[in-house]
């Protein structure tokens, strides 16, 4: 279309529209904005009393939700648990991220209002903030029996010393992977992390825990024991010093497969559950649990308040805490499983379960649990300021 | 033609095609991953080629339905939008009038701050007027950020566009009204429809602010983001090369059908 | 004046009646939005938007036909203006309020007001770093989109015939498939064993890309040429529609006119077409260049710890640190630097509007 400007084109010499259009335009225009706040208002004033997060859980009823971190469950469990209880759950996927999360549901949560799901998966250090805040209910053990097969060193941790609020749904340990093809050796310690060999190949994680915890150990110190930022200085030094030289090559999060399934990275920060996943395809990739020590870490079922399905909450609880189910549980999820027993069922499955029943990465032995530490729990302006100095580091 | 004009003539073809293959290449990739079967979760590394994917394109309802309710959102958010924003496109090219710096820098605005602060802070009301979150809450959202672009958009396009041609039609006898739906409308249409366009893929494509806002709402977005922490199954793959099988398809009922409206009013004029 | 004649007077000059109504309601959805007045003062703020209303109403039916064309702008911008208001200007101030705030508790989520100006000293200071790369990263990539953009522009305006909205529509629909994908997808063409690498190896151009600091010892993800890049490819078609738009709209005729006169295409080209194009590589590096400055995206996956940008860090203060505040103050700083450069742009292109 070629027309060519024309000068005065903005005052054309009619009204543009006849008077009654005009009228009616305007009007419908102003009428409708106005109402716009007041829909708005009245959206509000519907929800006012109830959930402002989509469709709640019924109260008191006979429904469930679990949000949980993606692939994180087999295929069946969740259907056959419908089948064997009758209780209407949903399951869903959408917790990726513990922060992520958190900031999501803080709004709606300090607003005394309900969220969709009932029950959560929070990492053990996230569960315990929502213990501290309030926002987990105190569970319904008294309808938990098979608690008793759960492993006793995962019940009760010093944020919820007497196990009220929280019991576990996995754990695993973290430690270094690396692909034997990009690194041309074996690597058995942290101090691999560090070489220069790696330079500019190195992957650490995001969760500064398992990251600053395997440099602790590395440093000879016990990331269980800390108290304050000051206990784990050199270990941050240490890392922020890897960093300014070059290093490293990125903090991530799961998706260091990616790059270690390429040999984009040669060494990386890794969580055992994903590599031995990796691994069954990639025999390059391998796991190893640092010759300093490793760290272990574990997520928490928590009923999350405002919610009443507190019979639902129970039935899938002590469900998934009977070792016939809990085995196939850990074969979905890939992860260590805390149910006391469960070696048992998998060796008497044969074949292929037969053989994670010896893996030690899965089942580990006692002289490997004692390589293992959890991180301390910190206080809020402790874990301000790790969680600050930590962000520094990887850049943000 | 000078040799230097012909040189220059090739020379900026060629490196407009290389601009078509750089614009492709992810694409390209895509396509081809879809065709990948993955040794574990993550669909990044080439290790075979298979059809099955395609087989089941559906498998991952998560995504699947995410997909769906991605689609109702942009299309909703388009329409309002093109709407709103066209109507402000016409206001700021066809009138003079006092105040048009100031809407025009009032344009500008949502598009010089970082999504984090546009999802946030719309959270932030819809929280304090206890709205509830969801489609609602996600679509205006998303029209709050395309009204801008289309705004700006139309108006580029328009800016040359000779009202005097409305006049025109008046004189000859048309209602105002007449004259616009008849005149104007469609010498503006390309304009608006461009707009639109680029809107319904900002939409689509809609993280951060979506982020915010969803409430348990789960778009295309932020599935992928989010579950690709942990998988990036081929049928991410799949479901994209559908969503550009698809547009390439509109692309060229619309190129056709244009064609042919052009054919035929060649022969009525 | 008497009553009766000053109401008159007021009425013919619709225009102040237009533009009047139009703040006046934008700014009571504001502030009835914000919450920033409440109780008794929102209904005294409501009954002036409803006044505001009938003056308007009285214009047009009592006013001529000239009033009711000056009046119609603001009839127009109404609706788009009021949604702006409600849902970008309200929630802005909110989160103005929110920057000179503090929290007691990591945990809250309702800071309170206290003037708390070291949140922006915070974030001139420890983030400066930050916001110099973010616009460094920004601003080369807008360079690389138009030298990029505008052959391809220029192609579909000139050459390309019949074919013109196809090709129009090629350059958008890459950009129909996800952000992320995309973005993922680079991470398999860039990495280090990829398809990139390789030619690149095959073509022994390894040390001269890393002379050239684009490859960093045997990387291309995870440098900084790699977070430009993904930042150029992902805006290169907000910067190709609006040159072609404004080239679409040069009269060929006058091309062929520069032709006869300067005889050489390339002249003809900076004369005339490359002037006139000026409007559209204006809008486009505006485009471009603003998201551009906050993406996180491109930074968190094609980049390293040493590439961060100004949005990994604004997301970080708030989804992890949970610093609202200081997030907010950087927002803020953010926006106000690119408005300014906005301007200073304007006047330096010599445009009279913004696009």
């Amino acid at each position: 279309m070629n027309t060519r400007p024309q000068s005065g084109k903005n005052t054309p010499r009619s009204p543009r529209w006849s008077r009654r259009d005009f009228l009616i335009r305007s009007s419908l225009a102003g009428a409708g904005m106005l109402s716009l706040p007041a829909l708005l208002a009245a959206c509000g004033d519907d929800n006012g009393g109830s959930s402002s997060d989509g469709t709640g859980g019924g109260g008191g009823g006979n429904s469930l939700v679990f949000d949980n971190w993606t692939a994180y469950i087999d295929d069946e469990t969740v259907a056959n648990f419908i089948a064997a209880t009758g209780i209407d759950m949903k399951y869903l996927e959408t917790y990726n991220d513990n922060n992520e999360y958190f900031a999501k549901v803080q709004p709606v949560l300090s607003k005394g209002k309900k969220i969709d799901a009932d029950i959560l998966a929070p990492t053990s250090w996230m569960a315990a903030r929502y213990v501290s805040l309030g926002w987990a209910q105190k569970l319904p053990l008294a309808s938990i029996p098979n608690k008793a097969n759960l492993r006793s060193d995962l019940i009760g941790p010093n944020w919820d010393p007497n196990g009220e609020y929280s019991l576990p749904w996995q754990t695993g340990t973290a430690g270094i992977a690396y692909n034997i093809s990009a690194t041309g050796r074996e690597v058995r310690s942290v101090a691999d992390l560090f070489a220069p060999e790696f330079k500019g190949r190195v992957g650490m994680l995001s969760e500064m825990r398992d990251t600053i915890g395997l440099i602790l150990m590395s440093e000879g110190i016990d990331p269980s024991t800390l108290t304050s930022f000051d206990d784990a200085a050199p270990a941050f030094e240490k890392l922020a010093k890897a960093n300014a030289d070059g290093q490293i090559r990125q903090f991530t999060g799961n998706d260091y497969m990616d790059d270690l399934d390429r040999g984009d990275f040669a060494v990386c920060v890794a969580w055992s559950g994903d590599v031995i996943q990796l691994a069954k395809d990639n025999p390059d990739v391998r796991f190893v649990i640092p010759e300093e020590g490793g760290t272990s870490w574990y997520d928490s079922m928590i009923w999350v308040t405002g919610s009443e399905n507190s019979d639902a909450v129970a039935q899938w609880m002590n469900y998934v805490y009977d070792p016939e189910n809990a085995a196939k549980i850990a074969l979905g999820s890939g992860y260590m499983t805390p149910v006391v027993g469960v070696r048992e069922v998998l060796e008497a499955m044969g074949g292929e379960e037969a053989e994670m029943a010896n893996d030690p990465l899965l089942f580990p032995d006692d002289v490997t649990l004692a390589r293992l530490r959890v991180f301390a729990s910190l206080g809020e302006e402790e874990e301000a300021k790790f969680d600050e100095e930590f962000s520094k580091i990887s850049g943000a | 033609m000078s040799t230097s004009s012909r040189v220059g003539r090739w020379g900026i073809n060629a490196v407009a095609i290389l601009g078509f293959i750089y614009l492709f290449a992810p694409i390209f990739v895509i396509i081809l991953f879809s065709f990948n079967d993955p040794a574990g979760k993550f669909n990044i590394q080439w290790s075979g080629f298979t059809l099955d994917n395609w087989a089941d394109p559906f498998s991952e309802k998560q995504l699947t339905d995410a997909l769906l309710v991605s689609l109702r959102v942009a299309f909703v958010s388009t329409i309002i939008s093109t709407f709103l924003g066209s109507l402000m496109a016409i206001a700021l090219s066809r009138y003079k009038f006092k105040g048009q710096g100031g809407v025009n820098l009032f344009l500008v605005l949502p598009l010089t701050s970082p999504e984090v602060v546009i999802g946030a802070s719309l959270a932030t009301l819809f929280l304090n007027r206890s709205v509830e979150f969801g489609y609602t809450t996600v679509i205006i959202a998303h029209v709050m950020f395309q009204i801008s672009f289309v705004a700006l958009t139309v108006r580029a396009r328009i800016r040359g566009f000779d009202w005097g041609l409305e006049q025109a039609a008046m004189d000859l006898g048309a209602s105002p009204m007449r004259a616009f739906w008849k005149i104007t409308f469609p010498l503006i249409l390309p304009g608006i429809l461009a707009a639109s366009l680029l809107s319904f893929a900002l939409s689509i494509d809609d993280f951060i602010i979506t982020f915010f806002n969803a409430g348990s709402l789960v778009t295309f977005p932020l599935q992928i983001f989010g579950a690709s922490r942990v998988t990036i199954p081929p049928q991410i793959n799949i479901l994209a090369t559908m969503i550009l099988l698809a547009s390439v398809g509109i692309m060229v009922l619309g190129a056709v059908a244009g064609s042919i409206r052009r054919k035929r009013l060649g022969q009525t004029l | 004046m008497t009553r009766t004649q000053r109401l008159a007077s007021f009425t013919e000059r619709p225009e102040l009646v237009g533009l009047g109504v139009l703040l006046l309601l934008g700014s009571g959805v504001i502030l009835l939005a914000a919450e920033i007045t409440s109780g008794a003062l929102a209904y005294v703020v409501g009954g002036l938007m409803a006044l505001a209303l009938v003056g308007y109403a009285t214009t047009i039916v009592r006013g001529t036909s000239d009033d009711r064309r000056s009046i119609a702008p603001y009839a127009l911008l109404k609706p788009g203006v009021l949604w702006l208001s409600i849902f970008f200007l309200a929630p802005l101030w909110a989160l103005f309020v929110m920057s000179l705030s503090s929290k007691e508790s990591r945990f809250d989520f309702f800071p309170d007001f206290t003037w708390e100006w070291a949140n922006y000293q915070e974030a001139f200071t420890r983030f400066r770093p930050q916001f110099i790369r973010s616009f460094t990263y920004a601003g080369i990539a807008t360079l690389l989109t138009i030298l990029i953009g505008f052959p391809i522009a220029y192609v579909i305006a000139f050459r390309g015939g019949k074919y013109r909205m196809l090709l129009l529509g090629l350059v958008v629909i890459p950009f129909f498939t996800s952000y992320l994908i995309r973005t993922l997808a680079w991470t398999t063409l860039m990495s280090d064993n990829g398809p990139v690498m390789n030619t690149l190896e095959t073509l022994r151009l390894v040390t001269v890309f890393e002379w050239l600091q684009i490859v960093d010892d045997g990387r291309l993800l995870s440098t900084p040429a790699a977070v430009i890049g993904g930042l150029t490819y992902n805006f290169l078609p907000f910067m190709i529609l609006p040159i072609y738009v404004s080239l679409e709209k040069i009269d060929t005729r006058l091309v062929d006119a520069a032709m006869d006169l300067y005889s050489s295409a390339s002249s003809a080209f900076r004369k005339v077409v490359l002037p006139l194009a000026i409007p559209g590589i204006f809008a486009g590096s505006l485009l471009v260049f603003i998201p551009a400055s906050g993406d996180f995206v491109n930074a968190q996956f094609l980049g390293s710890p040493n590439t961060t940008m100004i949005g990994n860090s604004i997301q970080d203060q708030y989804l992890k640190q949970l610093n609202y505040p200081v997030a907010s103050a950087m927002s803020f700083v953010l926006m106000v630097i690119i408005t300014i450069g906005v301007l200073v742009y304007t006047k330096f292109m010599g445009t009279e509007e913004l696009a």
